[in-house]
């Protein structure tokens, strides 16, 4: 009968761990080469007015990043091939928003315009190392024979692999240049629950088993860690009791709470003289003595501070 | 000389037209009125004064008339106005945690440890929410809407705030104001319903005194609190995260201090800022319309339901608990989260009945319950809907 709430919770944490995902998950980068246009004839123009292939890059994280010193290559043995500068505000993204570089061989006309073309006949390789341009960020094979204004990328931004951790990379729709590659329009979630819940009965049956079964859990471990409470101290009563409750005489258990405050209560009157009738008379005689504590600097230092 | 008082009529004409009194709409002397009223409840009957009277007269600061057109940055929905900055911890829902960490610093557990089961009365108590919610859908209110109208039925302010800046802003005002009117109003709409759902053998039913509970079971019980409520709804980490600390705080023994400054100043501040702000988010433009009336009979409806919920539940849990063991039906209201005054309502019907047996602190533990039951479940809705 007492290893009943042991055993419901053993069963419990076994029941719980079923449900959780031990598996390793292959992580998406934090920054992401989210799209890439190689052969731009009609697309997006910079701000030179001038047409070339682009690469945009996704900050995939819930902060403010800054790509800064940052190295983009096209050349996997050269890293290094262009440093994106440092300090410039521009290159400092909010989370999961976007930063685009032209592939146009001119870094003197700028940050965003970095030190390599693509080559729309063949495979384009590029890479983002992290400042020390020896640790891999992200990479990415842009196949060959490029149709104009086709762009490559993941159909949902910074979603470089799937849960099953396949690789997503696909030919888009639309060409997105800075913007979502998804288009969000409403609110998924939302939309469900309006056609599928229309009388939120889903919505209430499921959230109030939730909220039950988490008050439920907080029941089984309390019921558990109380008789466990209660067993320690019995024995630890055992061990130091000294007089023993007479037979006849009742156990503090038996006596409510009401009467258990009354007696403290009357024992705390008792022990620190907070009654209402005072009887003592106080004298107070003068003697004659010079050293006084009330002027000691001992008495004059602040009190201690509390934890 | 002639100049000069043209010059002067078009000065004071300019200054009239940024005074109030040129500005004024009949939405404003209304909003002005309830804000009035809420001071007057607040001061001549002590509902919820530390709240309706920041609220109150947050009302009157939010519904003195301008000219907006002035652009003189002094309005709450004006961008890096002095207001604007404060309702920022309403609007991105900085200040209900910060509620909720003093709330868990001023909160006694035991009650709810010495017997567990008691919990469950707090969690049957959000049926409250749910009911609003499928009652608001078919009013014609979108899922967000609903679900910050049902929350309502939680009677916990900060809960309310929290789940209604993320899903549906533009209710805010309403969904705080219905709030804490109601929870000052839990004198009156709950002991018809306890009343009504129960017999005179029920109300009488003693509860067994709570075992006194260890300091051990007490530290235990934030840690092990948290890591089972949030694990399962990790989307109301924010409020639980800081009830549960704030809890640890107080029965640490060893951050009294810091537990100090959480149950006091801490929430001081921060319960001054949210009222207030509450109250000035209020302006008679966003706030006077017909689905404020709405919100304000579905709070109602939420409470009520939630009131019935945990009473009947009390009476459902008595079929299958022994003579001796069975629970006062008189302290399933108190599942609602108000805390302390739906405790209070069960312990001032309790004593009409019979003035020896006080409810108080049994009533605590479903008390605290719905707390954290009410956390969860916006917690729920936020990971369903946001």
């Amino acid at each position: 009968m007492n290893k009943s709430p042991a055993s419901s919770v053993l069963f419990l944490l076994l029941f719980l761990l079923s449900f959780t995902a031990c598996s390793e998950r292959v992580e998406n980068p934090r920054w992401v080469i989210n799209e890439v246009l190689v052969n731009n004839a009609e697309n997006f123009v910079d701000d030179y007015g001038q047409r070339s292939g682009w690469i945009e890059i996704f900050n995939n994280t819930a902060k403010t990043q800054d790509i800064g010193g940052y190295f983009l290559t096209n050349d996997k043995s050269n890293p290094r091939k262009y440093s994106i500068p440092r300090g410039d505000v521009l290159t400092r993204i909010a989370p999961h928003q976007h930063i685009l570089f032209w592939a146009n061989n001119k870094p003197y006309q700028g940050t965003f315009h970095i030190s390599f073309e693509l080559n729309p006949d063949e495979d384009n390789y590029i890479a983002l190392f992290d400042e020390s341009g020896t640790k891999l960020i992200d990479e990415v094979i842009i196949p060959g024979k490029q149709l104009a204004d086709v762009s490559w990328g993941y159909a949902m931004d910074g979603v470089k692999y799937d849960k099953a951790g396949t690789l997503q990379l696909t030919r888009l729709k639309k060409v997105t240049p800075s913007t979502n590659n998804y288009t969000l329009d409403k609110n998924e979630k939302v939309e469900r629950f309006k056609q599928q819940d229309k009388f939120g009965a889903s919505m209430t049956i499921t959230s109030m088993l939730v909220v039950f079964c988490a008050l439920l859990v907080l029941y089984i471990v309390f019921r558990f860690v109380g008789k466990s409470s209660a067993r320690l101290n019995e024995k630890r009563r055992g061990k130091s009791t000294t007089v023993e409750t007479t037979a006849g005489k009742p156990s503090t258990q038996d006596i409510s709470g009401e009467v258990l405050s009354a007696i403290f209560m009357a024992l705390h009157e008792e022990q620190n003289d907070v009654h209402d009738f005072e009887h003592t008379i106080l004298t107070i005689n003068k003697i004659s003595k010079n050293y006084s504590p009330w002027s000691s600097k001992i008495y004059g230092l602040r009190e201690l501070p509390r934890r | 000389m002639g100049n000069f008082f043209d010059f002067l009529i078009e000065n004071l004409n300019t200054f009239i037209s940024y005074t109030g009194f040129a500005n004024v709409e009949s939405g404003h002397i209304i909003m002005i009125l309830f804000g009035i009223l809420f001071i007057f409840l607040a001061i001549r009957y002590e509902f919820e004064p530390l709240l309706l009277v920041p609220i109150g007269f947050g009302i009157l600061i939010g519904n003195i008339p301008f000219d907006l057109s002035a652009n003189m940055e002094i309005g709450i929905y004006e961008e890096g106005s002095v207001l604007n900055i404060l309702y920022q911890g309403v609007q991105k829902g900085w200040y209900p945690p910060l509620i909720f960490l003093g709330i868990g610093a001023m909160t006694d557990f035991s009650s709810l440890i010495s017997n567990p089961k008691l919990v469950l009365v707090g969690a049957a108590c959000q049926f409250g929410i749910f009911g609003a919610y499928i009652i608001a859908l078919q009013l014609g209110f979108e899922p967000t809407e609903a679900a910050s109208i049902g929350i309502i039925g939680g009677a916990d302010g900060p809960t309310a705030i929290f789940l209604t800046s993320k899903l549906a802003p533009h209710l805010l005002g309403a969904v705080a104001i219905s709030a804490y009117s109601y929870m000052a109003l839990i004198p009156i709409l709950q002991p018809p319903c306890m009343r009504l759902l129960t017999t005179k053998k029920e109300r009488l039913i003693r509860m067994k005194s709570a075992r006194v509970v260890s300091q051990n079971e007490k530290i235990i019980f934030p840690v092990i609190g948290l890591l089972l409520t949030a694990f399962l709804v990790p989307s109301g980490l924010p409020l639980l995260g800081m009830l549960f600390f704030g809890n640890l705080l107080k029965e640490s023994g060893v951050t009294r201090r810091l537990a100090e400054t959480a149950r006091g100043p801490m929430i001081d501040i921060v319960t001054i800022l949210l009222g207030l702000m509450v109250g000035v988010s209020t302006q008679a433009t966003t706030f006077l319309t017909p689905a404020s009336v709405k919100i304000f009979v579905l709070g109602a409806l939420a409470f009520i339901i939630a009131t019935c919920a945990g009473v009947l539940f009390v009476k459902f849990l008595n079929l299958f608990l022994k003579e001796g063991n069975k629970i006062n039906p008189l302290i399933g209201n108190a599942g609602v989260s108000a805390v302390p005054g739906s405790a209070r309502m069960s312990q001032v019907v309790g004593l009409e009945y019979d003035s020896t047996n006080h409810l108080l602190m049994h009533a605590m533990g479903p008390n605290v319950a719905g707390v954290i039951a009410s956390a969860v479940a916006a917690g729920l809705m936020l990971g369903f809907l946001y």
